[in-house]
């Protein structure tokens, strides 16, 4: 993984609701044995028809959800599978902690903000380090910016990227 | 300025002198803890980092306690590559039937008061309840501490929470912590420390304390920390922990919100089917019948919650028409039940017990199905459609003397109504 791009990204919007769980979602948690291609082919289904195959059509797009994205257990496949499916980022009102956690270190931009003006189907335009997402509705935004350490791993693609690094866990200034 | 003992022992282990909520600081962890459903992401983890020397794994145990026993090749051979990585690495190593990690870290003596520990396991914060900052982390946070010992932390908030007065004989810390995601729904405390404090904590015993912690992940708190009093200096030197560090939150601490519980009159409490915060008391749907009556995990498969159902079920039979199973949390836990004729009496009363681990709480273990259109009642701490495997199925939620009393009856059943549901641990007083 390369040093990623995080000031301009844009993508279709795929709206999700609240409290989406991505171990009953997006994860063989409950599909034992099932590969993670097998799951990126079927995830959210239940939630958004063909999601899976939209976001290839779109060459990938942006997740945009409401209220603890993610929330329980949440197995951190659940983020490699979304990057498998070409999810470049992640807007929801909040995050179940373990997600948040899961999605910094595997390099998957994420950010909070009221998300219930975004519509499935604009382009949304996001610049993850400032925390500004513009959608072609017209919609203006300004998400609470990321801490400079969380862009770092972001933008180093994961933890163990960046741990390789910055094996004594220098963060940039 | 003061601090929260959750922001002192965050910045103690991040050798700074103080750490500000919301920040991002990078701390030294003390122990750390891998169960058996992230082990294989874990140990692909540690191979991506490549590093030889994992200087931490003296410090990190690997736990199997989901699959116990296991249901299938896939998490048999999962068990298996646990094995020969703690054999080559060197960690500690708890095998099937040994006990739920939040159970088997404490009982071994791998943390103490002021500790930072990590598990692969968002009931993580059941370390709390011996004044640990316990939280829950994934394969590469825990392969990452592997690696050099060291883990990334953003400074929650914390929420004061001050429980006075006395529980009634018959309800639980379950009752309060169901309580608690009625009132602030789930995920409600999200990101957030909890701290506990009052009357009605000191008056609890370690397991209560350690279902009052448990069960704050549902309310998707990062930590759910207890001051240390007697009682859990007691526990840890018993159970031959280090010399603990007691960490006590400043007279002047910052609390993003503080509130006060009276738990005096708090009736027993059960979460409704498929969701945790949809509590009610007991006794409003006494007219629900149930099927299935399951007693473990990590929020109540200890001893006093084996001693409730006992001292319910003793010399009694369960309800026609219904079963129960009970997974003690740990084999320690399995045999001082043993000991105490527990184990005895729920049999004889028509329960069945089953290796120690996450049996009773989540259906991957695959061995205990309901049936289409069964009622489970269960002292599990998450009860979504589909839990055990079943979406047909429906899963309410109670303490153990709760579900015990419910099997005696077949309805959901306040234990104060029935013969011995009013029993106490002795030590109350």
């Amino acid at each position: 993984m390369g040093v990623m791009k995080l000031h301009d990204t844009s993508g279709i919007a795929y709206v999700l609701g609240d409290d989406i769980n991505t171990d009953l979602h997006c994860s063989s948690k409950y599909l034992p044995g099932k590969s993670v291609e097998y799951v990126a082919g079927v995830a959210f289904n239940e939630l958004s028809p063909n999601l899976s195959k939209r976001l290839l059509e779109s060459r990938g797009g942006i997740l945009i959800a409401g209220e603890n994205f993610g929330i329980n257990s949440s197995r951190e496949q659940a983020v490699h599978i979304l990057l498998i499916m070409q999810v470049k980022g992640i807007i929801a009102k909040s995050f179940g902690r373990q997600f948040f956690r899961n999605a910094i270190n595997n390099g998957l931009p994420i950010l909070e903000c009221d998300t219930s003006l975004i519509k499935e189907g604009d382009t949304v335009t996001v610049n993850f380090e400032s925390g500004v997402v513009q959608t072609s509705s017209s919609v203006h935004l300004q998400a609470q910016a990321l801490p400079a350490e969380i862009l770092s791993l972001i933008q180093a693609g994961g933890l163990i990227p960046f741990l390789k690094n910055n094996p004594d866990w220098s963060f940039a200034k | 300025m003061g601090y929260t003992i959750s922001e002192k022992i965050l910045a103690k282990h991040a050798n700074m002198s103080a750490v500000n909520a919301g920040e991002v600081v990078v701390c030294s962890v003390d122990f750390a803890m891998v169960t058996d459903t992230r082990a294989s992401n874990t140990i692909k983890m540690i191979n991506k980092i490549g590093v030889k020397d994992l200087a931490f794994v003296k410090n990190t145990a690997l736990v199997m306690d989901h699959y116990s026993p296991p249901p299938n090749l896939e998490a048999a051979e999962i068990h298996t590559q646990m094995r020969e990585f703690s054999k080559i690495a060197g960690t500690k190593l708890y095998d099937i039937g040994d006990g739920i990690c939040h159970q088997v870290l404490p009982e071994g003596g791998h943390l103490t008061a002021g500790d930072l520990v990590v598990g692969t396991d968002t009931h993580s914060v059941s370390y709390g309840a011996f004044n640990a900052f316990g939280t829950g982390i994934e394969g590469t946070d825990v392969s990452a501490v592997m690696a050099t010992g060291k883990l990334w932390f953003r400074v929650p908030e914390t929420v004061k929470v001050e429980l006075n007065g006395t529980l009634q004989p018959g309800v639980w810390a379950k009752d309060l912590t169901l309580h608690m995601l009625g009132r602030f729904g789930a995920e409600g405390l999200n990101y957030k420390a909890i701290e506990y404090v009052g009357d009605a904590v000191s008056q609890m015993n370690i397991d209560d304390r350690m279902t009052l912690c448990n069960h704050a992940a549902e309310l998707g708190a990062k930590a759910a920390i207890l001051e240390s009093d007697e009682k859990t200096l007691n526990w840890l030197s018993a159970h031959g922990a280090k010399a603990p560090k007691p960490v006590f939150a400043d007279s002047d601490a910052t609390y993003s919100q503080q509130l006060e519980i009276n738990v005096q009159n708090l009736a027993p409490q059960v979460a409704r089917k498929h969701r945790v915060d949809d509590i009610v008391a007991a006794h409003e749907v006494s007219n629900q019948r149930i099927q299935f009556a399951l007693i473990g995990t990590c929020t109540n498969g200890r001893l006093d919650d084996i001693r409730q159902a006992a001292a319910i079920l003793r010399g009694k039979k369960l309800a026609s028409g219904v079963r129960m199973i009970v997974t003690p949390a740990s084999r320690k836990i399995y045999i001082d039940a043993l000991r105490e004729g527990l184990i005895e009496i729920l049999t004889m009363a028509g329960a069945s017990f089953e290796a120690a681990g996450c049996g009773t709480c989540v259906g991957i273990t695959n061995h205990l199905v309901p049936g289409n259109g069964d009622t489970v009642i269960s002292t599990a701490n998450r009860n979504f459609k589909g839990r055990l495997s079943n979406p047909d199925s429906e899963i309410w939620l109670g303490s153990a003397a709760t579900v015990a009393a419910s099997a005696l009856t077949g309805f959901i059943t306040d234990p104060r109504t029935v013969i011995g549901g009013d029993w106490r641990a002795s030590s109350w007083e």
